[in-house]
């Protein structure tokens, strides 16, 4: 036999396992590159708009209206004319990015001829956010400058950061590395170890012993959680060592590790109930490509969700990853703010609860047997 | 009281029986074997004896507990060694006894203790610490057997304890089994789709097809039913029915089967039948191309109340059980 003729045969038994099993290669050959052709082209590096920005406009006159009305022009911004105390109590709740605060002697000091600053108050924790920000208050500022025949320069925008220092890409990143590091541990130690156990059968060895079923159950699911929150502590020491900050130093790194703890029983959860429907590992490839891969990139993990287009902000929304990777940004650059965290953790313990209690169930009902 | 007693025991997987109204009981200290070609229906009554499996209906008791109701204490009276090796090949012999100790309750002291013994007896002493991954198939089987004994099971399941190993391997097996059951006084419950296995090793036979019993009894009483005797196998050329008939007439033997001009008796003391033969086939003209003597296997019990070999795999609804229960495992 030829060379060529050996090359076919081996060709032709791939392609026939390939067409024979229909579900993986629709799956491989159309959902993956339509998945990932929208995901990399739509969600990453769109500009950021519809950014909520709080004005206190302490100077009511028409000059400051018409500094607002500067402000509104185009998408970038959604501006909320409001009082000091709302602006602050709306940042900590997460409402708005930052607060511009425009003084009483706005309109004074411009008919003085003098300068005159107004205080941009920003949550950098979102670096593309706070300079999207910064470039659209700077430019509208020029052109309100420009529009009522000002010098340049009689208007200065006074950057005020909240947390400290100029946040980094790596510091925006780091928190979704960590949390996806335990939604993939999460995998592994869920659904596949689920189905690396039957496949061998060594479930059998656990079903056939006197153990309660509970036991069996959520002995694997605790030894799979530590497992998660193990190579989430070190995914968070890596990303230390290269020079990102966790602000409240040890109780900040223990309230990661207790949100490791929450999300890694969510994942695990999830991944479980996933093992319990699925047979085989090829099966469990294309659901982590179809679900995992999503859930990662519109996590805001990456990129913020504020440069997604609006119709894809709902996947990120519903996605339990965008509330893990943001409570975990949340406790790393922020620092402990209970106001700040408080949806974020409620929502990802109301996942985890949900997902243990589905997890738990398939798995009890996939054992079988005699309860 | 005895060890296992089934009543009607009963298995469907939607709508097809696998298992059907099987009635059976097993004594303390037997070696009893399920007997029967694949899917027959023996790993599911496993699964059912073994709490593994719900019955669709019927009853069944070890020891005395039933095992839908009373399934905890069953758990704690049997050990299973199921077709598929379940040792998990990353840990090493030590720590697979171990942990299967630890799962029924022992204290890690107590099976300490008991871990040179066991693996003395199916001489595993020396590679305790070894991972049980770079074992053999058959030194994981030996791992295997023992494992079950570590929490004392007044019986012992294993299904298909010799399938997928070497001649001389099954014979070691064989011979551990016994001496399981010799020295340690455990009831063996086996499943196998090997005569000799069967034939060997159990003081009973329970014969299955189909999941319907067709015969419960000893391997000798079992082969004495099929005609008392040795089996004659022959080729013959010529009038071959006509010297069949006068074989019946003249020697005193059963006729079991005729295929164009091979002929298959049974005689009473083969061996002496062999002169009479060849006397009447020179009487008749017939020659005798090739002739052979042997005593009755349960193979040819079998093909008696079936009318097919065991080995002939090609049992419709056979793969198709497999599949089910594969789905309904899921």
């Amino acid at each position: 036999m030829s060379f060529l003729r050996e090359l076919y045969v081996v060709f032709w038994k791939e392609m026939l396992l390939w067409i024979n099993n229909p579900m993986l290669p629709v799956v491989r050959a159309l959902v993956f590159p339509m998945m990932w052709i929208v995901i990399f082209g739509s969600a990453f590096g769109g500009e950021v708009n519809h950014i909520p920005l709080a004005v206190v406009l302490s100077d009511t006159s028409e000059l400051s209206i018409e500094y607002l009305n500067a402000l509104n022009i185009g998408t970038t911004l959604d501006i909320k004319n409001t009082n000091l105390a709302t602006a602050q109590k709306m940042l900590k709740n997460r409402k708005v990015y930052g607060i511009l605060y425009i003084p009483e002697d706005f309109s004074k000091k411009l008919a003085a001829g003098e300068k005159v600053s107004v205080v941009l108050s920003l949550d950098e924790t979102t670096p593309q956010i706070s300079s999207a920000i910064v470039a659209h208050v700077t430019s509208a500022t020029q052109s309100f400058s420009k529009n009522i025949a000002l010098a340049e320069n009689r208007v200065v925008v006074e950057k005020n950061t909240l947390f400290g220092r100029g946040i980094e890409y790596l510091d925006y990143l780091a928190p979704g590395v960590v949390m996806m590091t335990i939604l993939f541990s999460a995998l592994f130690s869920g659904g596949l170890n689920l189905i690396i156990d039957r496949e061998f059968g060594t479930l059998t060895m656990l079903m056939v012993s006197p153990v309660s079923r509970d036991a069996i159950i959520l002995g694997k699911i605790f030894a799979g959680v530590l497992q998660s929150i193990t190579s989430g502590v070190v995914a968070l020491a890596v990303a230390m060592l290269m020079g990102v900050h966790l602000k409240s130093g040890a109780a900040g790194f223990l309230l990661m590790v207790l949100l490791m703890f929450i999300a890694g029983f969510g994942f695990i959860g999830m991944s479980t109930a996933i093992g319990t429907r699925i047979s085989e590992l090829e099966q469990l490839m294309v659901v982590m490509m179809v679900l995992l891969m999503p859930m990662w990139f519109l996590s805001g993990g990456f990129y913020p969700i504020e440069s997604m287009p609006d119709w894809m902000r709902p996947l990120a929304i519903v996605n339990p990853m965008t509330y893990a990777t943001d409570a975990a940004r949340s406790i790393m650059i922020r620092g402990i703010i209970w106001e700040t965290l408080a949806l974020d953790l409620v929502v990802i313990t109301t996942f985890a609860v949900a997902m243990f209690l589905i997890g738990s169930y398939s798995f009890k009902k996939t054992l079988g047997g005699v309860k | 009281m005895k060890i296992i007693e089934t009543h009607e025991l009963t298995k469907e997987f939607n709508g097809l029986v696998a298992v059907d109204k099987v009635t059976f009981s097993v004594e303390r200290g037997e070696i009893f074997g399920f007997l029967g070609p694949n899917g027959a229906g023996k790993t599911t009554t496993i699964k059912m004896l073994t709490t593994l499996l719900l019955p669709t209906s019927g009853t069944a008791y070890i020891s005395g507990f039933d095992v839908v109701r009373e399934a905890a204490q069953v758990r704690r009276r049997i050990g299973l060694v199921p077709q598929r090796i379940v040792l998990e090949g990353d840990l090493t012999a030590r720590e697979n006894l171990l942990f299967h100790g630890m799962l029924y309750g022992l204290s890690r002291r107590d099976i300490e203790a008991k871990i040179p013994e066991l693996l003395e007896l199916v001489g595993l002493k020396e590679r305790a610490d070894s991972k049980v991954r770079t074992f053999s198939g058959g030194m994981k089987r030996r791992l295997e057997l023992v494992k079950v004994l570590l929490h004392e099971p007044e019986v012992i399941f294993l299904d298909e304890p010799t399938v997928g190993l070497d001649p001389q391997t099954r014979r070691k097996i064989w011979e551990y089994i016994q001496i399981l059951n010799r020295e340690r006084g455990v009831t063996i419950f086996l499943t196998t789709h090997y005569m000799e296995e069967a034939d060997y090793l159990c003081n009973r036979i329970c014969i299955i097809d189909h999941g319907k019993i067709l015969d419960i009894d000893t391997p000798q009483r079992l082969k004495d039913k099929i005609g008392e005797g040795d089996i004659i196998e022959m080729e013959v050329s010529g009038k071959g029915e006509k010297f069949a008939q006068a074989l019946e007439k003249e020697c005193g033997c059963q006729i079991k089967k005729m295929e164009e001009n091979r002929i298959t008796i049974t005689a009473r003391r083969g061996e002496y039948a062999l002169k009479e033969i060849f006397f009447l086939a020179d009487k008749l003209g017939v020659e005798v191309t090739s002739i052979s003597v042997r005593e009755p296997t349960l193979e040819d019990v079998f093909i008696h109340y079936t009318g097919r070999g065991i080995r002939e795999e090609l049992v419709p609804g056979s793969g198709m059980m497999k599949y089910l229960t594969r789905r309904l495992k899921q």
